[in-house]
């Protein structure tokens, strides 16, 4: 087996698992609460940030960082509910209010990172490190970590919305709003959980990422877009269509970038997606457009 | 009026005539006014001292106006989620650039074809993206936005220039003028650009078109019940927004002699959205008056420097939940209580109608 | 148990309701009668709080429910079920069903409410894994009869349990309510036409344009032919 392909390969997996674990939030939040959030990014850079400073200013191991990254993440995207987005819900301005409103606060998010800390890029430390050599190519312990996580996770959000009652009020909450409140699911309620759940999930992307790919300010962004990608490919609120479009979209782009140079990955995938977007705009398992409250 | 055949006598087509010229809505005297006011503001502004940097600072009103109000067009009266504003509004400035600097071309000849490129770029985008719902034009848009910027930086020499983008690209020549007059010059250019956008601009929204997309926004069902094709009119807008940004990005690389990859800051987009959300969205006047609120505090907002992202960020998100009708609305309704003559109630058939639809499906 | 005062609700600036009073008492089944688009829909949604009334009252047991958000008042025992069953599409049988007990207070005896449920409708049962979209127009209003009586209800608002469906599958759905009903269950039954209703009825409303305008003991009204084919045609 030729290097070039097994790079391919281990990147395709690699990028794969982390476009899965940042579409997982993303599609989890449109799913139930039909918004799409702009701040997502942003909930990546919180995360990030929040371990980085568990780690240099507190002075604690990177395992201690990791949960308090996620939890800070979560605790904001609850706080975003709360005052941006809770009190448009049911109104018809909804759809404008909320693109704005993510949008001024993934802005404000890069902001702050910049006041607080300077834009130098950060060095967020792995929680594995060292590597090793695999018919050639480098293959990273917390590569293989992330790839271990983002499956784990997977299957973990998987069963958490099948067997738990939470987890099938989300369901529920996604499916059909009005027959959710009628069955006594508190659905506002619910929404900021999802948005806390997919803010925890953005929050350990941001730690588990950011020893590989530097961390600036305006990290969140590039996840950000990938995620909103791979969401649309696999089909807007389908849990399994971001798992598996991740991969598809991760390795394709890696065979792309492997063989044909990094400058046709983005544009390979940009016509990726118009294609699908073309014969099948509800994406690989996406449903049909359900009826919000 | 005939506003009302919109909704009892059913003509296939909405019919409004009556607004379609701007001084049939706004006193004439207003319109001319401030026409004249605007010619003669800069031979004033000379007189003192910091007269030419209100000129500079009016110029980039003018531009920044042009491509809010079209922003505006298609994203508060068209409900097209774009986020490729900006992009376009490069594409412009590069294909002007390209044509001064690599070709020779004269500005005022090589600006011309800005709109015109951009326009096409435009409708390539959006034959594919017009057709889906409003987040599917959210992405599509920027990953153009990406694309674009890419291309712009990694490109062929002759547009990339290196990384850094366009620079020594040729400026307007006004026969032999330098200096202050030039710099009038290039004002009254600005001007005439921003008149003749802002015109198209309020034609357009108070033509059938433009009643016809405030009717699809307010209720798809609605309007597409009414015969209106959704996709051709969004296609049009789109296209109309377009032209007067890459008009502006044009304009602007001449302006500055140059045009860099700065331009597709994610700042420019959020200044402009700003624009658009403090000034009113989805109000003809509203980018006009947020663009002048951004540019006039131009230069507190360079004082603070790395806080304005910050506050910008913040004061978006802040109005957008719980003002998200704009200043602008506030202030005309500050007006007509106070100062206005008794004006008739404008009915709002589009909604009205649009919200009879759905209450008869709910009461079955 | 269920009084509703002076109830005025509608759509963005236009009422459909006009002020409606009406009582359902302890077992009692009350049927509403009424042709379509005179708001027997808004009624019931007004009700259970998928519509904020503009003006008036509902009480429960006495309780001001008029201003509680619907899962509150689904909560509360009010149990309502829809216009078109509103199931929820991509889950199965089964879960649509569990779902019906999400409230903490029945969750944990899910499995024996199950039970219940299978004892009137045993295909449940045997087709739990079926999603829920892939079923017939029956066998949505079963289902959605049968989600609904996974709550603890203290009475149930069924909105035209026979829209839509086959005479055969007609008289199954409400020969089902009917044993319902008899079990103790108070009712509150919109319907369009009063052809099946006799067995369920203790009174009759008869609803025209937003406004109660007969009202009286079933027998007696539904007796009448004349006047109920006035009014429904």
């Amino acid at each position: 087996m030729s290097t070039q392909f097994v790079q391919a390969v281990w990147g395709g997996v690699l990028f794969g698992s982390v476009y899965g674990l940042m579409a997982l939030g993303l599609t989890l939040v449109w799913g139930a609460v039909r918004l799409l959030n702009l701040a997502h990014g942003a909930l990546f850079v919180v995360g990030a940030y929040a371990a980085y400073w568990v780690v240099s200013f507190l002075h604690l191991p990177i395992l201690v960082a990791l949960p308090f990254g996620v939890l800070a993440a979560a605790a904001f995207a609850y706080l975003m509910h709360i005052i941006f987005i809770r009190p448009v819900i049911g109104k018809p301005g909804f759809d404008n209010s909320t693109l704005v409103a993510t949008v001024g606060i993934s802005i404000a998010v890069s902001a702050a990172a910049l006041l607080i800390f300077n834009p130098q890029y950060k060095v967020v430390p792995p929680v594995l490190s060292g590597s090793t050599i695999v018919a050639g190519v480098q293959i990273t312990y917390q590569g293989l970590l992330v790839i271990g996580t983002s499956l784990a996770l997977f299957a973990i959000v998987y069963a958490f919305l099948t067997y738990t009652r939470l987890g099938m009020a989300i369901r529920a909450v996604s499916q059909q709003t009005e027959a959710a409140s009628l069955m006594s699911i508190p659905v506002v309620q619910t929404y900021g959980i999802v948005i806390a759940i997919s803010g925890g999930l953005a929050g350990l992307a941001g730690v588990l990422l950011s020893p590989s790919f530097f961390l600036s300010p305006n990290s969140g962004f590039n996840p950000m877009i990938q995620a909103l990608i791979v969401t649309i490919f696999g089909g807007l609120g389908s849990v399994r269509g971001a798992l598996v479009a991740g991969f598809v979209l991760g390795v394709f782009e890696s065979f792309v970038e492997v063989f044909y140079g990094v400058g046709w990955a983005q544009p390979g995938v940009f016509i990726l997606i118009i294609l699908m977007l073309i014969v099948r705009p509800n994406g690989l398992f996406g449903i049909g457009e359900v009826k919000r409250l | 009026m005939s506003v009302g055949g919109v909704v009892t006598a059913a003509p296939s087509r909405p019919e409004v005539d009556y607004a379609a010229a701007p001084w049939q809505r706004v006193p004439i005297y207003v319109i001319g006014g401030t026409v004249v006011a605007g010619i003669l503001l800069p031979l004033v502004l000379t007189r003192i001292s910091i007269g030419d940097y209100l000129i500079t600072l009016l110029i980039l009103f003018f531009m920044q106006a042009v491509v809010a109000q079209s922003w505006n067009l298609i994203m508060g009266y068209g409900g097209i989620y774009s986020f490729a504003q900006v992009a376009l509004f490069a594409v412009g400035g590069w294909t002007t650039a390209v044509l001064a600097h690599s070709l020779g071309w004269n500005p005022f000849i090589a600006m011309l074809f800005a709109p015109v490129v951009a326009l096409l770029a435009a409708v390539g985008i959006g034959l594919p993206t017009l057709r889906l719902r409003g987040v599917y034009v959210v992405l599509l848009t920027l990953a153009f936005h990406e694309l674009a910027r890419v291309f712009a930086v990694t490109g062929p020499r002759f547009i990339s220039g290196g990384g850094y983008g366009l620079v020594s690209v040729p400026t307007f020549q006004f026969g032999n003028v330098i200096g202050q007059q030039r710099t009038i010059y290039l004002y009254y250019l600005a001007m005439v650009i921003f008149v003749i956008a802002t015109f198209v601009i309020w034609r357009v929204i108070h033509s059938p078109l433009g009643v016809a997309v405030t009717a699809l926004r307010d209720s798809e069902t609605y309007g597409v019940s009414r015969g209106i094709n959704q996709f051709r009119i969004r296609l049009i807008l789109f296209a109309i927004s377009a032209f007067f940004t890459g008009l502006a990005g044009g304009y602007m690389t001449h302006y500055n002699g140059g045009i860099s990859t700065s331009v597709f800051d994610f700042s420019r987009l959020i200044d402009l959205l700003a624009m658009i959300v403090i000034g009113g969205w989805g109000t003809f006047a509203g980018p006009i008056l947020g663009a002048a609120i951004i540019i006039g505090l131009d230069q507190y907002l360079v004082a603070i420097g790395d806080y304005r992202a910050l506050f910008e960020g913040l004061i978006l998100a802040v109005i957008a939940v719980f003002a998200p009708q704009g200043l602008w609305p506030v202030i005309r309704k500050t007006y007509d209580k106070y100062l206005g003559p008794e004006q008739q109630p404008a009915p709002a058939p589009a909604s009205a109608a649009a919200h009879a639809e759905t209450r008869n499906e709910d009461l079955k | 148990m269920l009084e509703v005062k002076g109830l005025v609700a509608g759509y963005a600036g236009s009422e459909v309701l006009q002020g409606i009073d009406l009582v359902v008492h302890d077992r009692e089944g009350v049927i509403v009668l009424g042709p379509n688009g005179h708001g027997k829909t808004t009624l019931l949604r007004a009700i259970t709080g998928l519509l904020p009334p503009s003006a008036g009252q509902v009480l429960l047991n006495g309780k001001d429910i008029t201003r509680w958000r619907p899962d509150v008042i689904a909560a509360a025992g009010v149990v309502h079920i829809p216009q078109g069953d509103l199931l929820f599409p991509e889950m199965t049988v089964l879960e649509n069903l569990v779902m019906g007990a999400y409230n903490r207070a029945t969750w944990s005896e899910r499995n024996v409410r199950l039970g219940h449920v299978y004892e009137l409708f045993p295909w449940l049962k045997e087709r739990g894994g079926q999603l829920a979209r892939t079923l017939s127009g029956g066998e949505r209003r079963m289902l959605a009869l049968g989600r609904g009586l996974m709550s603890k209800a203290q009475i149930l608002l069924i909105d035209e349990p026979s829209l839509g469906l086959a005479p055969l599958t007609t008289q199954q759905i409400y020969a089902s309510i009917q044993t319902v009903k008899e079990s103790g269950m108070s009712l509150l039954l919109a319907d369009e036409n009063a052809n099946h209703v006799a067995g369920l009825a203790d009174r009759v409303y008869l609803l025209e344009t937003g406004m109660l305008v007969r009202e009286g003991p079933a027998d007696e009204l539904l007796r009448d032919k004349a006047l109920l084919e006035s009014y429904l045609g």
